[in-house]
């Protein structure tokens, strides 16, 4: 029989493929990697609106059990603080007698540094009270608590 | 991929009435490139979280700092490993917060709140939570605070005596 007779048929791509490009360029600029969570901790949720600052931020993280992880932001701080192997991690297991020498060299470091205490909706409130004493103690009188928007 | 188109690379007259160009058309597929751009593009699309976390700010008097404030301007809420809420101003006897479950109890709480610091705009809450309370408990009770706008409030530990005084030692 006859060859089937084929339509060519072109497309343009240049506009889809530059809106691609400027798409990755946006993506690649904007993003920030962040380290792997120290440890599983499920927020708790508030009517609060005000947002975490980008930079200079040092989070205590409290999970479930009740155990309490230091992390700061900044990857050479966590260099110069917890040592080189902690670079690339986003916290460190501490104790709360630990506690007070950390945050305060830390804030040495950089005295920017804001205070966030990102602790597990279940955990004990004791462990929590701990935290926000060492705080007080510190002088660190203004923190924040993450928390999740209610929806 | 890339070849050379040597079709029209002759004629080049500058002067004359027509204008042709010399051009070495180049030709590079350009494909696979823009394979790896949309590859990279769904990359960063989906690992790019784009909401910052939200936080309530606390406030905290110094450590050392003692304010000596007038028993009837201090209202205390005591809360309970069970979250029951019990308030009180000044020396008052503890009352509890009315309420069948958490919700109940955080509403009426958040009502009481408002008809309070109406009453006495000087009022200061200090919050006392039970150490084998939950975190969540705290943070709710801390909520209803922001919501009502009362931003003069202070935590502290729940000790002994107040368990006694609530009842729950």
């Amino acid at each position: 029989m006859s060859k089937s007779k084929r339509v060519g048929f072109k497309l343009d791509m240049t506009p889809m493929v530059d809106v691609g490009f400027l798409l990755l360029t946006f993506f690649m600029l904007s993003t920030t990697f962040k380290p792997q969570d120290v440890a599983e901790v499920s927020i708790p949720i508030s009517h609060s609106a005000f947002k975490l600052p980008d930079v200079d931020v040092m989070t205590v993280t409290v999970d479930k059990e009740g155990s309490v992880y230091l992390g700061v932001d900044n990857q050479n701080l966590r260099g110069a603080l917890f040592g080189p192997q902690y670079v690339l991690k986003a916290g460190v297991a501490v104790t709360l007698t630990e506690l007070p020498e950390l945050l305060r060299n830390a804030r040495i470091r950089n005295p920017k540094l804001r205070t966030v205490i990102k602790a597990d909706r279940d955990a004990e409130y004791k462990v929590i009270q701990g935290v926000m004493e060492t705080l007080q103690k510190e002088n660190i009188t203004r923190f924040n608590l993450v928390t999740d928007m209610e929806k | 991929m890339a070849d050379v188109d040597l079709s029209q690379s002759k004629g080049k007259q500058k002067h004359g009435g027509k204008k042709k160009r010399k051009r070495i058309a180049v030709r590079v597929d350009m494909t696979p490139m823009v394979d790896v751009a949309f590859l990279l593009l769904t990359f960063f699309m989906l690992t790019t979280s784009m909401s910052k976390p939200q936080t309530m700010e606390i406030n905290l008097p110094p450590a050392d700092q003692n304010a000596e404030v007038a028993a009837s301007n201090l209202m205390t809420l005591r809360i309970t490993d069970d979250f029951r809420i019990f308030w009180n101003i000044g020396e008052e006897k503890p009352t509890t917060v009315d309420g069948a479950n958490k919700k109940e109890r955080l509403i009426n709480l958040g009502k009481l709140l408002k008809d309070r610091n109406r009453a006495n705009p000087k009022l200061i809450t200090l919050i006392k939570v039970d150490g084998k309370a939950k975190y969540i408990d705290m943070v709710d009770v801390m909520d209803e605070l922001n919501i009502n706008e009362i931003s003069r409030f202070s935590l502290a530990p729940m000790k002994d005596e107040d368990k006694k005084q609530i009842g729950t030692l």
